[in-house]
């Protein structure tokens, strides 16, 4: 027998030990997913009222942190959500595993409750204070303030120094603060900036202030005047459960028959499907019987038969889309745009899951480095989960597994074999379905299952088809210019040369010279034509754009129209 | 061979004068040359090595050959130049050559070449244009590798200034003679008879042979190939087999790359000079050993081949293809050889030269005793 005592823990106990798992592995990655959490809680909160996101976000270094090489960090994440009930502000913030999303089958931004319960830790962990809320509902007179603390032992939110605010510069939303020992880290895959460009991308609605350290304050308007409608769950397909789900899911229905419970708890199961359960042997008694009556073998027997029993595949209509036009919109906030190219799949089902890809590429003008050349650097990649950038663990990310097995090279972009495409785009590329599965708890990764890779390579390929128009257009005025500056540089050194070796006089070398000019203009005019066929191509596309999207043109498609 | 030194000038004149007429009456001028590569290549076993078939490389004058065309005239200008004042360069002098004439010159700063293999492609596209040796056009390579020892033969250079010299090996002690790039400008003579020729890859092991008494205590010839033999080694070998006509062995390491690379290009020449496999090949070479056979009979120490290794696993590959492509291997003439290549495929082994060493390690000259005892039962392919 050990002599050690057997005990349990609570949840807020073993991630209060194990942030490291919900993105709190180092000081950088700290502050991002602090901000991260804040401002997803945001914005969902926002969707579902149907309130027009405005958020402000300020950040700035407080003095020397308490651990080594850190510095005491404040953010401050404030919205015009509709504020949170006093009641469950403790729990948002002070409680694990309290959602209102869980397991609904919704393409929220969270699902679990635990991001922000996990920031309030270790804003508790390291500087000794939780988070710092004020709120205010439409029905509340005052706004109130307080700080809540996670109760480690019990996972419970305690509540600290709650005061009412008789002037607070909004009628409802929500403001919360934390002060944090970490590392501000701005550019690069996991920084600050690359988060909010991202969040910029995928939320056209959203009007986004942000202060970041040495730097400017940014306000960037939303493009997009409609709120986006989240679809309600759907009823869950038989296929995707496992027996115990199964089961569990009767128990929520009462003393309703067999047969109602599965027409009315599960999707695409009909009269007719439930005959063809029949002949799969599911016996025609239990069907009137009241379902939280039945034997636990009883319900092994029915699962078997609904399991033989061939369905239509799950509902899309759980999946939301940004949608291309506004999504295009959305791409000119990021910067000064050359072209781009923007494809919204519709959605479809992969490992039995609902999934709607959409994807985003773009050249920007601020970003030109070597153009297309094989020394260039690899494209920057935004990945996005229900509408949540990615930024870490990218190469075992389906995302980058599509992107890298796509042939780049066939839409005139440079490529290794196997590897990302080299030059200065943009590869956006967002991923919605109300049950993504990922690789980790930090949910930075998502699985690289054969079906999703597939589906997302397809956007990208349409992505690339639209794309490669206006890279060929640039690739012929190139080929035209490096053909004049042939003609001129090397025409005149081969007369001449020639003329030397066989002691040609001065008339024999105009006339060659004269000869040399009439053929390769004749290969010039060619290449003139050419470049005017593929201008005409790319203002075919930049028009049949505009006519699906509205306004939304790169400054080459600018230049185009000028042209012509 | 269709250029030599005297009417290489006048044949890039009627070349160039065509070109030039071309251009008068606005035609596009064509640049024709044989296509060396293996693709183009012959093997027929009454000559013994490979030759060109009737696939010619067209380069017609467009916008994007401009710059190949101008600079393959800038070229053959310095050569021609060279051919008149008789100066001699070798490839990286040419390079350099190119590179001061445009310094001195700004208007040719286009031709300009960024790297020696870009001057050295276009010297070559020279040569089989005009059909011609890069020796014809005095453009020498370094003289690598053909250190000959010998107590019997005696060799008369003929100078390029119309005398002519004579070195009797048997007098230079241990200290080897360097054949030139052009050995057809050498007589051979054998003071007595000379039994055989012996072809060693390893320039260390020929080295070794020599210090321990191989050209005393044997009438032969001994060859340093130092690895894959070069213009000046090919030539020189040839010269033996044809000026002496006494047998030639090969004795070098068993893997893919010995037989593809090194024995292959001796005996037959390579597809990438077919032009002059004529001249720089000795169809009489034996290959002597390592036999797969030797491994066994002798208990040599062998090695699995490194297929992780990229050069192995290339050479493998190769050998693969040299299979199933290769005039010379798929001619039933050289079937044992093939037999070999398939056994190095099939086994993934390799077997040193030096292996023999092993045998007996205390008596030094038991690797030429086997040597010799293999060309006395004819134990070689």
């Amino acid at each position: 027998m050990a002599k050690d005592k057997i005990t349990t823990s609570s949840t807020a106990e073993y991630f209060s030990k194990n942030l490291q798992q919900v993105g709190f592995s180092s000081a950088t990655k700290a502050v991002l997913t602090t901000l991260k959490e804040a401002v997803d809680n945001s914005l969902d909160a926002c969707e579902d009222a149907g309130i027009l996101p405005e958020l402000n976000i300020e950040i700035e270094k407080k003095g020397n942190g308490t651990l080594k090489n850190t510095d005491l960090i404040r953010i401050k994440v404030e919205d015009n959500g509709p504020g949170l009930d006093l009641d469950d502000v403790p729990k948002v913030f002070g409680e694990y595993l309290a959602s209102s999303k869980f397991g609904r089958g919704r393409c929220s931004r969270g699902q679990q409750g635990i991001g922000i319960s996990a920031a309030t830790t270790w804003a508790q962990l390291t500087s000794a204070r939780g988070a710092q809320v004020t709120t205010k509902t439409k029905r509340m007179r005052n706004a109130v303030s307080m700080v809540v603390n996670v109760d480690i032992r019990h996972n419970k939110g305690l509540v600290k120094n709650k005061e009412s605010l008789s002037k607070w510069d909004r009628q409802h939303g929500l403001s919360v603060e934390f002060l944090i020992d970490g590392r501000v880290q701005l550019n690069g895959e996991g920084g600050l900036l690359t988060y909010l460009q991202g969040t910029t991308l995928v939320n056209p609605h959203l009007t986004l202030t942000y202060k970041l350290p040495d730097q400017e304050k940014v306000v960037i308007k939303r493009v997009e005047q409609n709120c986006p409608q989240v679809p309600d769950a759907t009823m869950p397909h038989p296929h995707t459960m496992k027996l115990g789900e199964f089961i569990h899911h009767s128990h929520l229905f009462g003393p309703i028959a067999l047969k109602s419970w599965l027409k009315k708890g599960f999707t695409r199961v009909s009269d007719n499907i439930i005959e063809q359960m029949v002949k799969h042997g599911l016996k025609k008694e239990y069907l009137a019987k009241p379902v939280n009556k039945l034997h636990q073998s009883e319900m092994k027997e029915i699962f078997a038969a609904v399991q033989k029993t061939e369905l239509m595949a799950p509902t899309t209509r759980s999946v939301m889309t940004i949608g291309e036009a506004p999504l295009a919109l959305s791409i000119r906030r990021m910067g000064e745009i050359d072209f781009f190219s923007v494809v919204t799949r519709k959605p479809k089902i992969c490992d039995s899951k609902p999934v709607a890809i959409e994807v985003a590429i773009a050249r920007f003008l601020d970003r030109q480095g070597p153009r297309d050349e094989e020394d260039s650097a690899p494209v920057t990649v935004l990945r996005f989960a229900n509408r949540v950038p990615l930024q870490f663990d990218k190469s075992a990310c389906a995302v980058v597994r599509a992107i890298e097995t796509v042939n780049w090279r066939s839409y005139g972009i440079s490529q290794r074999t196997n590897n990302l495409p080299l030059g200065p785009y943009v590869f956006a590329v967002s991923v919605v379905s109300p049950f993504i599965k990922f690789k980790n708890a930090s949910k930075e990764t998502i699985d690289a299952s054969d079906e999703l890779v597939e589906e997302i390579r397809r956007a990208l390929m349409q992505a690339g088809q639209r794309l490669s128009r206006h890279i060929r257009r640039e690739k012929k005025a190139d080929d035209l210019e490096r053909k004049k500056e042939h003609i001129e540089q090397f025409g005149p050194i081969l007369v001449s040369a020639l003329c030397r070796i066989v002691k040609a006089p001065a008339k024999r070398k105009k006339q060659a010279t004269d000869g040399l000019v009439k053929l390769l203009g004749r290969e010039l005019n060619q290449a003139k034509e050419q470049l005017v066929q593929a201008e005409v191509e790319v203002k075919k596309v930049v028009a049949q754009r505009e006519k699906r999207l509205g306004k939304g043109k790169g400054k080459k498609d600018e230049d185009a129209e000028a042209e012509a | 061979m269709a250029g030599t030194q005297t009417d290489i000038p006048k044949m890039s004149k009627t070349l160039c004068n065509r070109l030039l007429t071309d251009l008068e009456n606005a035609r596009r001028p064509v640049l024709e040359a044989i296509k060396c590569s293996l693709d183009n290549a012959n093997y027929s076993g009454k000559l013994g090595y490979l030759t060109p078939g009737d696939k010619r490389v067209r380069t017609e004058l467009n916008v994007s050959s401009v710059q190949k065309m101008s600079r393959a005239i800038f070229l053959l200008e310095i050569l021609l130049r060279n051919l008149e004042t008789g100066a001699v360069n070798t490839k990286r002098e040419l390079y350099y050559i190119s590179k001061g004439e445009v310094k001195h010159n700004p208007e040719l700063a286009p031709l300009d070449f960024t790297d020696q293999s870009e001057s050295d492609s276009i010297v070559d596209f020279i040569c089989e244009m005009l059909v011609c040796y890069r020796e014809d056009l005095n453009c020498f390579a370094n003289d690598r590798g053909g250190q000959t020892y010998s107590d019997y033969l005696v060799v008369t250079e003929k100078l390029p200034s119309g005398g002519s010299a004579t070195v009797d090996l048997g007098s230079l002690g241990t200290t080897p003679f360097q054949p030139k790039n052009r050995p057809q400008s050498l007589k051979l003579r054998a003071k007595k008879k000379i039994d055989f020729c012996l072809v060693v890859e390893s320039e260390g092991t020929a080295n070794t042979f020599v210090a321990n008494g191989f050209c005393k205590r044997h009438k032969s010839i001994l060859v340093g190939a130092q690895g894959v033999p070069s213009n000046a080694v090919r030539g020189w070998v040839k010269l033996i087999q044809d000026q002496l006509r006494i047998p030639i062995y090969f004795f070098g390491d068993l893997d893919a790359y010995t037989m593809q690379n090194i024995y292959r290009t001796l005996k037959a020449g390579s597809a990438g000079s077919l032009i002059r496999n004529s001249d720089f090949s000795a169809p009489d070479v034996r290959f002597l050993g390592v036999l797969p056979e030797d491994i066994k009979k002798y208990d040599l120490a062998d090695y699995a081949v490194r297929e992780t290794d990229l050069q192995e696993a290339r050479a493998l590959k190769k050998a693969k293809d040299a299979l199933a492509n290769d005039p010379f291997f798929k001619d039933p003439r050289n079937k044992k050889v093939s037999q070999i290549l398939k056994w190095l495929l099939k086994n993934k082994r390799r077997c040193e030269q030096q292996a023999y060493f092993m045998v007996d390690p205390r008596d030094p000259a038991k690797p030429e005793k086997i040597i010799v005892e293999k060309i006395k039962k004819k134990n070689y392919v």
